[in-house]
């Protein structure tokens, strides 16, 4: 029902966006309220079609993506206004990825969002506009074309693709397998397969590079160890192997990376892709029983943050026309608000506690740490204090140095992004403290 | 819920005083001098209701994941407590010292923010929260000193940031460690015996603790941030984040894993002894009033260590004491140097001289301190000095008793202090000066030079404490 629901929104709400778009925001947020009621009575997906489950972690994970995308509706104005009808058909696709169990229905949903994902970033407005929108497409249809070669290869050693059911033990899985992962590699901006996105998140638009670095890849990342844990049981060594080296590769290139760069939307592109390697760790720790909790706590955690950073960073370019980071500084003077949340959820991405980012690390490591892997997440855990130092520059910029010029007017934020970003913050505090919503979905004690 | 409430109501109320204050600047300082004084007076309520056997006060349970054994446990014993009484007492007097302070509103804040994740490491017993507690306390700082700082502030705030934020990972890995061969985060039901590697667990954590303390050769962040604070931050900072080093030693260390603590004790007096001497070696050589008194900071805080690493009932007491003895002792001298400073316009004492003929009453609380810090009998820090010299030779033989070179050392740099600062000819800097000192700033020094002075003649209740505190290890 809750799918049914998101569609239909979605397909009435481009009556409206045009002509009033508080009737398009009033459409989808009852149309994300009545999918989070049809959830909550187990009414989704589960409830019409085969191929799908509902369980605890599935659905704290969609209420989760639900909130944000409506915090997300609730910041849009101007020509972003697409993307509303366009959030609504993501969240229904998204849900849909999250409760399957069948891999093939995994594998059909992944490019169905990697299509919706195309449409998301051709809002365009310039030649960078364009560049990162062909740059996404061309890679996204790279990383589909490698996954259907793992997935063809995969499907002669299989009877089922029910995620219980699902044949492991035969011939060439594991390269089918490996074949695969790479193909998911890019859609998680896994270094080597991240250039496309360092350079996509920050010439896209940055309200659709919100959604594209934070909400998709969430989404995916939850979807893909449900999908793959069996692959990963199977074959501990080499899960241990590829995601520790992938993820350490990842932390520290992107890591070092952001440290170089000026414009700050590519330093949060960076740091996107820095967080998608620590968020590998609990993948290379299957083994452990809170590698599902890390993953999903990552996940919720992540959303929150880097959804929030990039709308705040679309306000601040739409008003102050934000791009470098020598246009933030004292900011604090320009934009006091914007700067608070700024801050914040800044701090989050860096792993301070009381936030949900710090949390969440705790528990994604400690799986680690649980799978005999501490090493690694030492080398994780000081990747994440030195990314300290390029959050903590930013935060200089905006509270530490002076103005550039006179400060004409203060930037007092929109109703919308006012309530959007209490959504947003609301949502790091909460998981930053409280930690035993995401540990009952997930380990039944 | 009132071990709750004074940790969380501070971090959420400062954004509430931060937006209530902002057009109205002076109110702020009262509304932190009076939660600080509600924070001394259940800190001292704590006091007096503490178990006479030396346990715990059970303040309550929060938060609860049981699957992770993770919950926000509050639990503090006399150690505790000890702390909790001086962080309030150290931030009462703060808000005097920063009577006059720019931009108020933002300052207080930060201050009552401040509060709360540092009584919340000196409160709770689960090692995650510790943790996060422990982190906490930066971002304030941070804050603090990049608004409020010296000249160089900037890059002092960030290197005190990112160096303790790194060392404190070495740290968490110990704690996931402690947490993976146990499967319990809190403290006092974790067992030494069950650890498969305890020695790997106690380098790590002692890492973290010793850039925290800090310790040669982690100590380099501290001249800068506690140079470029403000002063009342550099109070703050000596007084209460240096002290979560110590605390953290004395609890992870010696009270969590005592035998791998006796196996590395020798290194604890080697890291110790380095460190007190190496620093005032440090402190004799600068010019720099305020780097003389960092170094002096960091000579005091070795002799921690030093006291800490005997693992006896005489040296834990010492150890407490003179914790508290520094943080009362190294505060004023903190305030002075900063005030001249903003007075004179120099950080360099060559360049003062004669202050006592322009402003005796300063004049006199920085030689009392000084001579508190040297050791002088009658002070704080003669108690603490000898009380830790008692103890070392009692646990590792005469030889010891070399560490008293390092209260000759402070004699050194102490009194070349007082001859080039406060008397002398009178330079031409000072000359100008105008040496004015707001009532509230007069007031918190002469508190602090009573403090040192009382528990210098009467050390008993601070003792009493420690008896408390440590009776595990025999006690009186």
């Amino acid at each position: 029902m809750s799918f049914i629901v998101l569609i239909a929104a979605g397909l009435l709400v481009p009556i409206f966006y045009r002509s009033n778009i508080f009737i398009a925001k009033t459409i989808s947020f009852i149309a994300f309220i009545l999918a989070m009621y049809f959830i909550y009575t187990h009414n989704s997906l589960n409830a019409l079609f085969p191929y799908f489950v509902s369980d605890e972690a599935t659905r704290l994970m969609e209420y989760v993506l639900l909130i944000t995308l409506m915090a997300v509706t609730f910041s849009l104005t101007g020509f972003e206004r697409p993307l509303i009808s366009q959030m609504l058909f993501l969240a229904g696709a998204s849900l849909a990825l999250l409760e399957t169990n069948d891999f093939f229905m995994y594998i059909v949903l992944f490019e169905v969002i990697a299509i919706i994902s195309y449409i998301l970033v051709a809002n365009i407005r310039n030649y960078y506009n364009a560049e990162g929108a062909i740059k996404t497409f061309i890679a996204g249809a790279v990383a589909s074309g490698i996954i259907l070669i793992g997935f063809a290869l995969y499907s002669f050693n299989t009877d089922s693709f029910n995620y219980v059911d699902m044949n492991v033990a035969g011939k060439y899985t594991l390269i089918a397998v490996t074949i695969m992962l790479a193909g998911i590699f890019y859609k998680l901006t896994i270094v080597p397969m991240h250039g496309w996105a360092a350079d996509a998140y920050s010439q896209i638009n940055h309200a659709a590079a919100a959604i594209l670095s934070g909400v998709i890849k969430s989404v995916i990342l939850v979807a893909t160890f449900k999908a793959f844990y069996k692959f990963m049981i199977a074959y501990p060594l080499a899960s241990v192997l590829i995601f520790s080296f992938f993820a350490i590769i990842t932390m520290t290139l992107a890591n070092f990376m952001a440290l170089w760069q000026k414009r700050i939307s590519k330093i949060l592109a960076y740091s996107s892709i820095a967080h998608s390697g620590y968020a590998l760790i609990p993948f290379a720790a299957s083994a452990s029983l809170y590698a599902y909790s890390g993953v999903l706590y990552y996940a919720i955690a992540y959303i929150f943050m880097q959804t929030s950073v990039f709308l705040i960073l679309n306000d601040l370019r739409r008003e102050l026309g934000v791009k470098y980071l020598d246009d933030i500084k004292g900011l604090y003077k320009k934009a006091p608000l914007h700067s608070l949340f700024f801050t914040v959820q800044l701090f989050s991405l860096a792993g301070i506690p009381l936030l949900a980012g710090f949390l969440s690390k705790a528990v994604a490591f400690y799986a680690g740490v649980d799978a005999g892997l501490w090493v690694i997440v030492l080398i994780a855990l000081l990747n994440s204090a030195l990314a300290v130092g390029y959050y903590v520059w930013i935060i200089k910029h905006i509270y530490f140095d002076e103005p550039r010029e006179d400060v004409e007017r203060v930037i007092l934020i929109s109703n919308g992004s006012l309530i959007g970003q209490l959504i947003l913050l609301a949502g790091t505090i909460y998981f930053g403290i409280v930690a035993s919503n995401v540990f009952d979905a997930t380990i039944q004690f | 819920m009132v071990g709750l409430g004074i940790i969380f109501a501070p971090m959420f109320g400062a954004a509430l005083v931060y937006f209530l204050t902002r057009n109205a600047q002076h109110i702020a300082k009262y509304i932190a001098l009076g939660w600080f004084l509600v924070l001394f007076f259940i800190s001292f309520y704590w006091y007096k209701h503490l178990p006479s056997d030396g346990s715990f006060l059970y303040l309550g349970e929060f938060l609860k994941v049981p699957q992770f054994a993770f919950s926000l446990t509050l639990q503090i014993d006399a150690l505790s407590v000890a702390m909790l009484l001086l962080t309030a007492a150290l931030l009462v007097l703060v808000v005097f010292t920063s009577w006059e302070e720019k931009k108020q509103a933002a300052y207080f804040s930060l201050l009552i923010f401040f509060s709360g994740p540092i009584f919340g490491v000196f409160m709770t017993t689960n090692v995650l929260w510790f943790f996060m507690f422990w982190e906490l306390t930066l971002v304030p700082m941070l804050f603090l000193v990049g608004i409020w700082g010296a000249e160089n502030r900037i890059y002092a705030a960030i290197k005190f940031f990112i160096y303790t934020h790194v060392f404190a990972m070495f740290m968490f890995v110990g704690f996931y460690l402690l947490f993976a061969q146990t499967g319990v985060w809190d403290l006092l039901t974790i067992k030494e015996a069950l650890l498969a590697t305890p020695a790997l667990i106690w380098w790590l954590m002692f890492l973290g603790f010793a850039a925290k303390l800090p310790v040669f050769p982690f100590h380099t962040w501290l001249p800068d941030a506690h140079v470029q604070a403000p002063s009342s931050i550099s109070v703050l900072l000596a007084g209460v984040l240096l002290k979560m080093g110590a605390y953290g030693l004395i609890r992870f260390t010696v009270e969590l894993m005592p035998v791998s603590t006796l196996l590395f004790a020798k290194w604890m007096l080697i890291f110790g002894l380095i460190t007190t001497l190496y620093a005032g070696f440090l402190a004799i050589y600068e010019r720099h009033i305020k780097k003389m008194v960092a170094y002096s900071s960091i000579s005091h805080m070795g002799l921690v260590v030093v006291a800490i690493s005997t693992m006896t009932y005489d040296g834990l007491s010492a150890s407490l004491y003179e914790m508290i003895g520094h943080a009362l002792v190294i505060s004023p001298l903190f305030l002075i140097a900063g005030w001249l400073h903003h007075k004179t316009h120099t950080w360099y004492m060559d360049e003062m001289g004669g202050i006592m003929k322009k402003a005796p009453y300063v004049s006199a609380i920085f030689i009392l301190a000084g001579m508190a810090a040297l050791g002088l009998p009658g002070t704080m820090g003669f108690v603490g000095e000898l009380t830790i010299i008692v103890s070392a030779v009692k646990a590792y033989g005469w030889w010891i008793a070399v560490i008293a070179i390092a209260g000759l050392i402070s004699a050194g740099y102490i009194i070349w202090a007082i001859r080039r600062v406060i008397h002398g000819p009178m330079s031409e800097k000072v000359a100008k000066a105008d040496f004015s000192m707001h009532f509230a700033e007069k007031f918190a020094l002469s508190v602090f030079a009573f403090l040192i002075v009382y528990f210098g003649i009467n050390p008993q209740p601070i003792f009493d404490l420690a008896n408390k505190a440590f009776s595990f290890l025999g006690g009186m």
